[in-house]
């Protein structure tokens, strides 16, 4: 399971990456919560973004899904510039993303949220030509079901099917905000730690079905995370942050045995991937 | 010229302190006050009944009104009311204070009486002594007010920065959170703040009073201009805020100066100044910072960590997120929908005319709710205006039918038609701002539109209206009930149709998380501006039907301070259900007939408490009765056949909501659409 994404894809590696991202600046007054942060998620790679609380990430995560302007940088999907483009059609071109605070519809349904969500990618006309017809009579088309189904049972969902996300435990609504991620059929998903706040046995089926969906569906994956045990295992390679800068990329091994990290990051301990808790 | 500056910097400091009171309470509790205009009133009002009716003197008077019962309003105020608020979402808030805003006036009528007030003193002695300042005439009056912005300019400011009460207070409005950690109590400190406001309101007020006279109309308005300023400091600036009050008092009064005195232009001119100053101020807002987020700088991270995740951004609470049962029944709602719809449909057969022609009315006003039930309970916005909406939709179905002989009913499908491209324009100037000002704006639209459209002599026809014949199938109310109810089935179905199709869900996506929306691709402020054309093309619908029962247009039914009543009859029965605008809709016409009829004339000031009382207790029941009833019933229902409902992780304020609603027995027309009796006319299941 340790494989890397860079060995399974070696053929992907040339093409223009999935997503990447150019001298990222972001300024809040005098504070720069990002400064000139560069970052490539080549196709189909699984790439980890690490850093301390407050190094910046959630803040890059925003400027790459579309919701926070950047003081300056670039931002490209598939080698496309899409700077200005705003989240909603950056959906459009392929990118999805989870949020470290689980931002569900609470009153829809688990199943209506990955059908929204596969509709606006691939039906979004019905959003506004539904107002006109009996649109309640007129479900899914064929492969709308089935990639919903798909999903449902690839992510355990099919017990809460026709819940209300409202109702959902912590857990249950990370599954389902990668579900509707994934139903939107994406390149490139951002993952803003979907593992924080579950226990071993959850995380562990997580984890297992985000490494399963890159293998079999060739998603480019970037990943917050603060289990850096489970970053290290599951990524080709690893950006971390610190104050907003950069100050390492990488292999897991380098990453692991870049003096700058263990200083900024990690202590003076060295880091040993099976054991999480003398990581964090 | 330098009279009117004078003039100008009374209004003025009216206006600053009033935006003042406005600024701390939306900086120090996150609730914009639209109850401010009336609080403001009670005061003044409780001023005259003691300085005029009972004859005290100035002095007594008025340290019993404005310096103790305006705090002891803002204390009582905070802990029924505004306690309860702390984690709603701002659809209750801007409700509940619109509830106050309805409650206090006829509540005032019933505490002091209902005679006419020709002329109303200030804190002056009579007759007012007139100072001649560098040859200007100055009156004492004048001059008080001065000696009250200065007071509570130097006051105001030396408390906030200077002792150690006001570093409580700013540090509670950057982190409320934080600061009770560090032994703070924010309870004390909220109720400081409310006092303060409170006391700025009848400080306002009584200042006003022998400017503005004594109407609580008026005192809305004066609110709603202070609003202005408001905008203009960004919601959370104070001294801008009261900068800018200044500025648009000594406009107004400069601008009465410039103008033709009496003429038309001046009449429109002046009262449109600080909507004119809101409109800039919102245009500049949004080019110099893109868009107005109303959460900048409200709480710090710790409070942003600790507000409830994944609450309706609008129409939930912390306590309401998910309603109803586990799993949805789709359609579900539509059989106990249909059962009102019956026993409406039954009434005018079995009721005697009277009532028949209250219940054509009521139907006429359900259209209209469900315009509100459109743009809240789908879109997830407030809008102030769809009254207005409804005032364009009757007097130009008004204007066709009779000026230019359309046949009647293709005139009231034009004055929908007409509302919503003007709907749908507000929608795409406002949206993007964020919600509290929508709700704004839609305020400051409703009453620029009072002023200069249906004031005008063409619309107004002497005070009776420009009449409507009814189609001539319809002349009786019986047959005009079932063709307001067709309309009424027609509109419900659609917005049925939408709440369940993907439009619906994204709708649903977009009030519970636009985040979420717009990164699955969901156009949120376009779905957003879509919903409010749809529901002012329904509220123009209504009120051209709304004309036609009523025979006449008549533009003082449609004004924008009479729409919050109606705002507060739909949410007391719920907005998110089509079966509750029916109700509410029949309520708000039958209700004050059932008073008229079986109580005394000194009880006719209960309906509008009544209405306002029903938006209050919104905060402790954000669904409104209607959903909240019906669930009960159903739960009971399926418990009876002995199967046991859905499992309901209910809230315990939603549980106590119920207890405090018995559901009365026995089928029948509404009585009452507030607390306390409610009515069995309900629906189960529907969405919530």
């Amino acid at each position: 399971m340790t494989a890397h994404a860079a060995v399974r894809h070696p053929d992907n590696i040339a093409a223009s990456p999935a997503l990447s991202a150019t001298g990222v600046t972001v300024r809040f007054g005098g504070l720069a919560a990002c400064a000139d942060v560069s970052i490539v998620v080549p196709q189909g790679a699984m790439v980890g973004l690490v850093g301390p609380n407050g190094a910046g990430k959630s803040t890059l995560f925003s400027v790459l899904s579309g919701l926070r302007r950047p003081t300056a940088g670039q931002v490209f999907i598939g080698g496309r510039d899409a700077t200005r483009v705003s989240a909603r059609a950056r959906s459009r071109l392929g990118l999805a993303r989870t949020f470290q605070q689980p931002e569900l519809f609470t009153g829809l349904t688990v199943r209506e949220h990955l059908v929204l969500a596969h509709r606006s990618r691939h039906a979004a006309a019905r959003l506004w030509a539904d107002l006109l017809v009996a649109g309640a009579l007129r479900g899914g088309t064929g492969p709308e079901d089935e990639r919903v189904d798909y999903l449902i049972d690839a992510l355990y969902l099919r017990d809460v099917e026709h819940q209300l996300a409202g109702t959902l435990p912590l857990g249950t609504s990370r599954l389902l905000e990668v579900g509707r991620a994934l139903a939107t059929d994406p390149s490139v998903l951002l993952l803003d730690e979907p593992l924080s706040g579950l226990d071993e046995h959850e995380a562990e089926g997580l984890a297992r079905t985000l490494r399963r969906v890159n293998r079999e569906e060739g998603v480019a994956m970037l990943l917050v995370e603060h289990d850096v045990a489970m970053v290290l295992s599951t990524c080709s390679s690893i950006v971390v942050l610190d104050f907003g800068v950069v100050i390492a990329t990488g292999t897991p091994e380098e990453v692991r045995t870049d003096p700058r990290v263990r200083a900024a990051y990690l202590g003076d301990e060295p880091i040993d991937v099976p054991d999480p808790d003398g990581a964090t | 010229m330098i009279q009117y500056v004078i003039a100008g910097l009374v209004l003025g400091g009216i206006y600053a302190i009033a935006s003042a009171g406005l600024v701390v309470t939306y900086r120090a509790a996150g609730i914009l006050n639209f109850g401010f205009g009336a609080m403001a009133y009670l005061i003044a009002r409780f001023y005259y009944f003691l300085h005029s009716q009972l004859g005290w003197g100035i002095v007594p008077a008025a340290l019993v009104a404005v310096v103790l019962a305006g705090p002891l309003l803002g204390t009582g105020l905070y802990f029924g009311l505004f306690r309860l608020l702390r984690l709603s979402s701002p659809l209750v808030k801007v409700v509940v204070t619109i509830g106050v805003s309805v409650c206090i006036p006829p509540l005032a009528a019933v505490l002091f009486g209902t005679e006419p007030i020709l002329r109303a003193p200030g804190l002056a002695p009579e007759p007012v002594q007139v100072f001649l300042v560098a040859g200007v005439p100055v009156t004492m009056d004048q001059l008080i007010v001065y000696a009250a912005v200065i007071v509570v300019l130097v006051v105001g400011a030396f408390v906030l920065l200077r002792t150690d009460i006001g570093l409580r207070v700013r540090a509670m409005v950057d982190s409320p959170a934080m600061t009770s950690l560090s032994g703070t109590n924010p309870r004390w400190v909220a109720v400081g703040v409310w006092a303060t406001s409170a006391f700025l309101a009848g400080l306002a007020g009584v200042l006003s009073a022998p400017i503005i006279g004594l109407a609580p109309t008026d005192y809305t308005l004066l609110m709603a201009a202070a609003f202005a300023a408001v905008i203009a400091g960004r919601l959370c600036n104070l001294p801008m805020a009261m900068a800018v009050g200044f500025g648009m008092g000594i406009l107004s009064s400069v601008l009465q100066f410039l103008l033709p005195p009496g003429s038309a232009l001046t009449a429109a001119v002046v009262p449109s100044v600080p909507f004119a100053v809101a409109a800039i101020f919102l245009v500049y807002n949004l080019l110099r910072w893109g868009s107005v987020d109303e959460n900048d700088g409200v709480g710090g991270a710790l409070d942003l960590a600790i507000t409830p995740q994944g609450a309706e951004s609008l129409t939930g609470t912390a306590t309401s997120a998910p309603p109803g049962g586990a799993a949805r029944r789709r359609w579900s709602g539509a059989i106990p929908s249909g059962a009102v719809l019956v026993v409406v449909a039954l009434l005018p057969l079995v009721l005697p005319n009277f009532w028949v022609g209250l219940l054509v009315a009521g139907i006429a006003y359900a259209v209209v709710f469900l315009s509100i039930t459109l743009v809240s309970g789908e879109g997830g916005m407030i809008w102030l205006c769809q009254v207005t909406f409804a005032g364009i939709g009757a007097i130009t179905s008004a204007q066709l039918a009779s000026v230019y002989d359309w046949p009647v009913l293709l005139a009231v499908l034009a004055g929908g038609a007409i509302a919503a491209p003007v709907g749908l324009l507000i929608g795409v100037l406002t949206i993007r701002l964020g919600d509290l000002y929508v709700a704004l704006v839609t305020l400051t639209f409703g009453l620029l539109m009072d002023h200069l459209v249906f004031s005008r002599d063409v619309f107004v026809n002497g005070g009776l209206g420009v009449p409507v014949d009814r189609p001539t199938f319809a002349t009786d109310d019986q047959t005009m009930t079932y063709v307001g109810l067709a309309v009424f089935v027609v509109v419900a179905a659609a917005i049925l149709n939408l709440r369940h199709s993907t439009t619906g869900l994204a709708l649903g996506a977009v009030r519970t998380s636009p985040a979420g929306a717009k990164t699955v691709g969901v156009p949120v402020v376009r779905m957003k501006v879509v919903v409010t054309g749809l529901a002012a093309g329904v509220a123009g619908i209504g009120g051209a039907l709304l004309a036609v029962v009523a025979g006449s247009a008549l533009p003082e039914n449609f004004l924008t301070l009479g729409g919050m009543v109606w705002l507060a009859v739909l949410v007391t029965a719920g907005f998110r259900s089509v079966a509750a605008a029916l109700i509410a809709g029949v309520a708000f016409a039958v209700v004050p007939g059932l008073v008229l009829v079986n109580l005394s004339a000194s009880w006719n000031q209960l309906p509008p408490i009544l209405f306002g009382l029903g938006a209050i207790a919104l905060a402790k029941n954000p669904e409104g009765f209607v959903l909240q009833n019906g669930r009960a019933l159903r739960d009971m229902a399926m418990r009876s056949i002995g199967r046991s409902p859905a499992g309901h992780p209910r809230h315990p304020a939603m549980t106590t909501a119920s207890r405090a609603a018995p559901v009365a027995e026995g089928p029948g027309p509404v009585r009452v659409a507030t607390e306390g009796r409610r009515s069995v006319l309900t629906e189960t299941g529907e969405r919530p």
